[in-house]
Parts: C-alpha cells; sequence; structure tokens
C-alpha cells in the first residue's frame, strides 16, 4: 500500500485545498469550504452561547449597568475591580472557598487514590465495583444536598440517629459555624470521590505489569514498589483530576444553596454565591459581571500554573 | 507518520471567516449595548376601563411560591372564574420560597414574562414599580373597585408605592395592586400542656415556653422561623423588635442607623437570642415554614409561631401526630394573636396581585378583569370558604370566614395590629442583610449586639449607595 504522501507533507491542508472536488461535488465547494461548512454550526454556537456572553459580560464590568433598573450603562471603568478586591466582604467569602477547595479536593483525593488502589488490586468484581463506587456521581448536586439535607437534619436525620445508638450525642451540622463547612466538604467528597477514583483507576491499570514483575524479582517491597513504580506514573493523570476538581470545587453554588444558604450568617458563602447574591438580589449587573470575570481571571491564571508545572513533570 | 500542520497564513477563506466572525461580535456587542431597556423606568399605566376581552381560549398565568395557598387559588380560580369566563383556564406557577423573588425579576429583568399576574410579597413593589415592571393600577382601582369596602391599610400594603404609614393608606398615592391573601403570624399553642389559656404578654409567653420544656422532655419550648433565606429570620427579629418598642427605620429620612440598633432593638435582639433561642429544639437554626409545621404536627413544640396561611396542614389527622381527627387534634392545639408587651404590633404577611406590564394586551385586559372579579364581596367569601384570607372588610367579619378555620379570627383580631417591613427598590439587599445577621446572631456564629450593629451599618450602607457608582451590591 502506498504511502498517502498528500496528507502527510508539510503543507496538507493547502494541498487539500487545491486538490479538485470529487466528481459530483459542485466546482466552487472545495475542501477548505465544506470544512467550514461542517464546523460552523459548532462554531456558531460557542460564539453565540460562550463567547458573545464573556464579551458582553466584559463589557458590563466596566459600567453600574443593572438588569432590572435599565437605562444607559454608564462606565464607571475599574471601580467596580477596585470595590471587589478591596472588599472585606468578598475576602471572606475568598477564604471560605480556600478553605472549601482545599479541604474538599485533599480528602477527595486521598479517598479517591486510595479506593482505586484498592480496587486495582482485586481481579474479581472490579467492573461492577467500579460501577457502584461511581453512582453518586451520576447523581445531581440538587438531589445529593436535598437528601444529605435531610440526613444531617439534627432532630430527625438518620447520621444523628446513628450517632444516638451509639450514646453520642446531636451534632448541629448544618446550623453550627464549625460544622456547616465541614458538613459542605464530606456531602461533596461523597459525591466527587468517585471521579477521582475512576481516573486513578485509569492509571493505575495503564502502569505496565512487567516493572511490577521486574521489582517482585528484586524483592522489592510493597511499599517501595508503591513509591517507586505507582505513584510516579499514576501522579500526572491525578494531578489533571485535581485540576478539574479544583476548578469545580472553586465554583461551588448548588450544595452551599441547598444545604446552608450559605449559613449560619455567612460562614459558608463561597465567592460563586455572593456573585449570585450581588447579581440577583440586588440586581447589580455591572459589579457581578466584574466579580466573574475575576473569578475566571483566578481560574485561568491558577490552571496555566498548574498546567506549567504538569508539564514540567512530565519531561522529568 | 507525521501530522497535519498548518503554517503561514490563513488561506484566504479563513481569513475572510475570522473576520466575518470578528465583525458579527462586534456588531452583536454593539446592538447588544444600544438595548438597554430605554427609557427611565417607570410604571406603565392601566386602562380605567377594562378593554373588551377575548373570546378565544386564554390561559391567564400567575406567580407565586409553593405552599397551599397557591394549590388553593388555582382550584378555587378555576372552578369559579370559569363561571363567568368558561374560555379562560387559570394556571398558577409555583417555584420555590427562596426562588421567588428572583424567578419574577429575572424575568422582569429581560422585559418579556411568562406569567400576567405576579404574586408579589408586599415589599416587593417598591422595586417592581421603580423598574416599571407591574401596571399603574390607580384609575382602574378608583373606576372598578370599592376602596372603602377594606381597612385602609391593608389596600394601602399590597397595592401602594411610595409606602403607606404604619395603618395608614395614602389616598393620593398610586396603586399597583389589590389584595389577594391576607395574613399574619400566630401563635399556636398547646392547650394539653400549657393550658386553655394562651399567654398574655411576650415575657409571660417566655415563661410559660420555658415551664413546658420543662415539664416535657423532649418537647421544645418554642419553634418559630430561624432561617437563613427569604425573609425568616428577619421576620422573627422584626416581630420580636415590634414588641419591645422597636423601629426598623425612620422612613422620612431614610435612616436606619441608630433607629433599628436603638435601646429597644438591643432588647428585642437580647430576647430573641438569649431567652428565646434556648428554648427551641438543637438544630433548628435552619427551620422555616415547613419545619415548624412539622415540629408542632409532631408534638415536639409547646408554642410556636407561623403565617396563619400556612397553618391549615396542622389540622390534617394524615400529617400530624396530635390525634387521628381534626377534632382530636384541635383538643390540643389552639391558635391565638401573638402576645402584647410593649407595643401590640404584629408582622404583616399576604401578598397582592399585580399586572406584568410585559403580558400580551389581552391578558392584561383579562388580569383586570380577574381582579374586578376577585375583589367582589361574594367571591371574596367563596375564596375565604376556600381557605383563602380576604381583605376585604365584610369578608373577613363573615362567617364564611371566620369558621372555615380556626385560626382565621386571629387574624381578623391581627389586622388593626399590621406593621409592614420597608417597601423600597433596595428592599431585597435589606432583607438579606437582616436575615443573614439574624441568622448568625441565632446560631452563635455572632454577637447579638455586633449582629444588630451591623444590621443598621449594612442597611444604611445600602441605603445611602443608591444611585452611587461602581462596586453596588457587595
Amino acid at each position: 500500500m502506498s504511502d498517502p504522501v498528500s496528507v502527510t507533507t508539510d503543507h496538507p491542508v493547502r494541498e487539500a485545498s487545491a486538490t479538485p472536488p470529487a466528481p459530483g461535488r459542485s466546482r466552487h465547494l472545495s475542501d477548505r469550504w465544506l470544512t467550514v461548512a461542517f464546523i460552523s454550526p459548532a462554531l456558531l454556537l460557542l460564539l453565540a452561547m460562550s463567547v458573545f456572553p464573556l464579551l458582553w459580560a466584559l463589557y458590563l464590568s466596566f459600567t453600574d449597568y443593572s438588569a432590572t433598573r435599565g437605562g444607559p450603562a454608564t462606565f464607571v471603568w475599574f471601580e467596580n475591580f477596585t470595590a471587589i478586591l478591596t472588599s472585606a466582604q468578598v475576602h471572606l467569602r475568598a477564604f471560605t472557598t480556600l478553605i472549601y477547595v482545599v479541604g474538599a479536593v485533599t480528602l477527595q483525593t486521598v479517598l479517591g487514590f486510595s479506593i482505586a488502589y484498592l480496587i486495582s488490586r482485586r481481579t474479581h468484581g472490579r467492573g461492577l465495583l467500579t460501577t457502584l463506587f461511581l453512582v453518586p456521581m451520576m447523581l445531581s448536586p440538587v438531589v445529593v444536598g436535598l437528601f444529605w439535607r435531610f440526613m444531617l437534619d439534627a432532630q430527625f436525620g438518620v447520621i444523628n440517629s446513628m450517632l444516638g445508638s451509639l450514646g453520642l450525642g446531636q451534632v448541629e451540622w448544618l446550623t453550627r459555624q464549625n460544622t456547616a463547612l465541614i458538613s459542605l466538604i464530606v456531602v461533596d467528597t461523597w459525591q466527587w470521590t468517585p471521579f477521582i477514583m475512576l481516573i486513578a483507576l485509569a492509571g493505575l491499570t495503564a502502569v505496565p505489569k512487567y516493572l511490577y514483575e521486574a521489582a517482585s524479582i528484586d524483592r522489592a517491597s510493597e511499599w517501595f514498589r508503591f513509591r517507586t513504580i505507582t505513584l510516579p506514573l499514576v501522579w500526572p493523570l491525578l494531578l489533571i483530576a485535581v485540576l478539574f476538581r479544583a476548578i469545580e470545587a472553586f465554583r461551588l453554588f448548588d450544595l452551599v444553596y441547598i444545604l446552608t444558604s450559605g449559613g449560619p450568617g455567612v460562614s459558608t458563602e463561597t465567592l460563586s454565591f455572593h456573585v449570585y447574591k450581588v447579581a440577583f438580589l440586588g440586581f447589580n449587573t455591572g459589579t457581578a459581571s466584574a466579580y466573574g470575570i475575576l473569578m475566571v481571571v483566578i481560574v485561568i491564571v491558577l490552571a496555566q500554573l498548574y498546567m506549567r508545572y504538569l508539564n514540567k513533570l512530565k519531561e522529568d | 507518520m507525521r501530522y497535519p500542520k498548518q503554517i503561514g497564513r490563513l488561506s484566504l477563506p479563513g481569513r475572510k471567516v475570522q473576520l466575518a466572525t470578528v465583525a458579527m461580535l462586534m456588531a452583536a456587542t454593539m446592538a447588544a449595548c444600544g438595548q438597554d431597556g430605554g427609557t427611565e423606568a417607570s410604571a406603565p399605566k392601566a386602562p380605567a376601563d377594562i378593554p373588551e376581552l377575548t373570546k378565544d381560549p386564554l390561559t391567564l398565568s400567575f406567580i407565586w411560591f409553593d405552599w397551599p395557598p397557591a394549590k388553593a387559588l388555582e382550584d378555587f380560580a378555576n372552578a369559579e372564574y370559569t363561571k363567568e369566563r368558561s374560555n379562560v383556564t387559570i394556571k398558577v406557577n409555583t417555584v420555590p420560597n427562596a426562588n421567588w423573588h428572583d424567578a419574577m425579576f429575572t424575568q422582569f429583568a429581560a422585559r418579556k414574562t411568562d406569567f400576567d399576574i405576579p404574586i408579589l410579597d408586599s415589599q416587593h413593589i417598591g422595586e417592581a414599580v421603580t423598574n416599571g415592571n407591574i401596571l399603574d393600577i390607580t384609575d382602574f382601582v378608583k373606576k372598578n373597585i370599592d376602596v372603602d369596602a377594606y381597612n385602609p391599610y391593608l389596600l394601602a400594603a399590597y397595592g401602594q408605592f411610595p409606602q403607606a404609614e404604619t395603618g395608614q393608606r395614602d389616598e393620593n398615592a398610586s396603586l399597583y395592586g389589590l389584595p389577594l391573601l391576607g395574613d399574619t403570624w400566630t401563635m399556636i399553642y398547646r392547650k394539653d400542656l400549657i393550658g386553655d389559656k394562651p399567654p398574655q404578654t411576650w415575657d409571660e409567653m417566655i415563661a410559660v415556653a420555658e415551664k413546658c420544656q420543662t415539664d416535657n422532655p423532649g418537647v421544645s419550648g418554642l419553634a418559630f422561623h430561624q432561617a437563613n433565606g427569604s425573609d425568616a429570620a428577619a421576620v422573627t427579629y422584626n416581630t420580636v423588635n415590634g414588641v419591645y418598642g422597636g423601629k426598623l427605620w425612620d422612613s422620612k429620612t431614610r435612616k436606619i442607623e441608630g433607629v433599628i440598633n436603638d435601646a429597644a432593638g438591643q432588647e428585642a435582639m437580647d430576647v430573641l437570642v438569649n431567652k428565646m433561642k434556648p428554648l427551641t429544639a438543637a438544630g433548628s437554626g435552619n427551620w422555616f415554614i415547613d419545619e415548624v409545621n412539622a415540629a408542632v404536627a409532631q408534638g415536639k413544640a409547646c408554642i410556636a409561631f407561623n403565617w396563619i396561611a400556612a397553618s391549615g396542614g396542622l389540622l390534617d389527622p394524615k400529617e400530624s401526630t396530635l390525634g387521628t381527627t381534626r377534632e382530636e387534634i384541635l383538643e390540643k392545639l389552639g391558635f391565638a394573636t401573638l402576645p402584647k408587651q410593649k407595643t401590640d404590633l404584629v408582622p404583616l404577611g399576604g401578598m397582592g396581585m399585580h399586572v406584568s406590564a410585559y403580558s400580551p394586551a389581552a391578558q392584561q385586559a383579562e388580569a383586570l378583569n380577574f381582579m374586578k372579579w376577585f375583589e367582589q364581596a361574594d367571591i371574596q367569601k367563596k375564596w375565604a370558604a376556600a381557605g383563602g384570607v380576604p381583605s376585604r372588610t365584610d369578608a373577613l367579619e363573615s362567617p364564611e370566614f371566620l369558621n372555615a378555620q380556626p385560626f382565621n379570627q386571629v387574624y381578623a383580631d391581627s389586622v388593626s395590629r399590621m406593621r409592614d417591613m420597608w417597601n423600597v427598590p433596595e428592599y431585597a439587599r435589606l432583607i438579606d442583610i437582616e436575615n443573614t445577621n439574624v441568622n448568625a446572631a441565632l446560631n452563635g456564629a455572632k454577637n447579638p449586639k455586633d449582629a444588630l450593629n451591623d444590621i443598621a451599618k449594612e442597611q444604611q450602607g445600602v441605603l445611602d449607595s443608591a444611585g452611587g457608582k461602581g462596586g453596588g451590591g457587595l
């Protein structure tokens, strides 16, 4: 079979576009135009649903516009950004979000990897176990929030009932400052640990068996094999999972809304929940847009730094 | 194998596509920038006379939050209004209470609503009027509604803007709505635990609840709204504030700082957090209407406070452990007006109905016709019999209303004692500030005095910053 030279040159696309149309096709419909025709619906959808709203939000972020009050949008330039970055209320929500992200993602990573490691060592029932562990991830966060709200209820919740049967006292899971955020972390961990587990399991399954066999011949200990073979090979994949989870956790809204409404007081209000209040309670659309843009920028910057570290890790 | 790699400049069609895309985005952005909602906001006027009604099938849509009166209204209106207008179907769309404001005002923001009659909380009127979201029905009311049939304050509370003084109506002010459902808090007490006679003063009520809690392990002395969402915790504080002689603000000078947190306000916060909260069940810091009702129905509270319109379920034997029949339950449960202390104020609840400024003309005409029909004396009595709380004085005094539910007399006795919150465009933010701070104080996340001072400071900031530039809403 001959090598398809025409598509492996340095200028394949240009050559492709110079290729005459296939018999039966209009002479004006070149491969290039055909490509554009195929991708344009998706591209237009992307532009309409993502790019344009982002640009529109960027424009609004420099104004004092309010969606309900109407009237002209007056440019206030960077005043919204300055107000957000210097607001003690925003700093408090940022700190709450940070604790939440670090707590939830760390717990999910440790648990997810541990479960994946244990499952990967099983030869029987691995598929069934994996499927069962994935169930929480498939549920809607609102549904998860609602049933955890019932389970964590201090008066008639099953968690306190179990604690009571063990002779332990009632815990006000959702209405005390020191337990409400922990409860959010636990619920998020319950739902999203399977995600880390799934990616870690994929990494663990891909580790070549001959490495373990070689280590066994060298009488390497279990810990040594884990430390020098398993972890280094799975680590990059795990870090990608951590990145996804951290981004998701950073914009947490639904669980807060259902479980605590940000309370007690504002002690579990995350940045996303605060943006929602700014946007829909006072309809301060300009401020909310600036808030949202700042959050996107923070995520992009942190993700970029993280990706650089990840690439460096891969190169090493 | 080497992968195709694009190098150099784009070919002509590629560049054309890019240029077209950029041009399209810029055009769309500029077009969007140009449509800011148009002119200065002000409520458009409804005609004094009801325009000709359509004979075609028509669905008249309401929006309300999900609670028993919503279902009662839909059933009642479909059964009764269709006798007069057989081509009309009434649909009462509901959303969770916490989304109620957002569900209406996000549609108002889009200048397009899928409802014709928004049922606004009395405090939402200012925001809706200022933004031009609902019709000014002053002329319509003058021509079609017998305003003398109402307690003036009820008519004002559910329709007037600017807000009326407590207990009064400004006859020169415009009206933007008519009463749909009256409401206030009732005190629900266990007759079998504290006796037939309800406590008369707030201090006595606390003492009785404390004794009841001590005498009955497993039953908490009090149950009331404390949740962070909606207006739950805020209404509780406002009620205690009123009873202890406090004020929420000075509406003439728009002053909150130094008013809500004066000595009376501080005393009210102290009573709420240090005397009432310890008598509630553990974990009740996120209770609202349903949770308080559940505690009463399960026999877990000696005294509870709840909205009258949400109390019907308490008498349902299927939902209660207090008895197997309504009569058995009523042997144990009593309903009374709120105890007095320094004043006899009670919170004004309930809602009015309004006409969306963005509904088609045929729907607006039908909405006005519905309002005229609904406010008739005989219809108000039927509404009372169907489980509603009317606002016309004759309906309130009618046996149809007073005999319909054991707590209806409580409402009739409370009408002259009602006080509302602030009805200003900034209401949603004011209530959020108060709610989160009272909730924080009730759940130990904030010192009560600090919480009240924070409420005063933050609310004052919201009122003072109205019209300010940049960073609004933080």
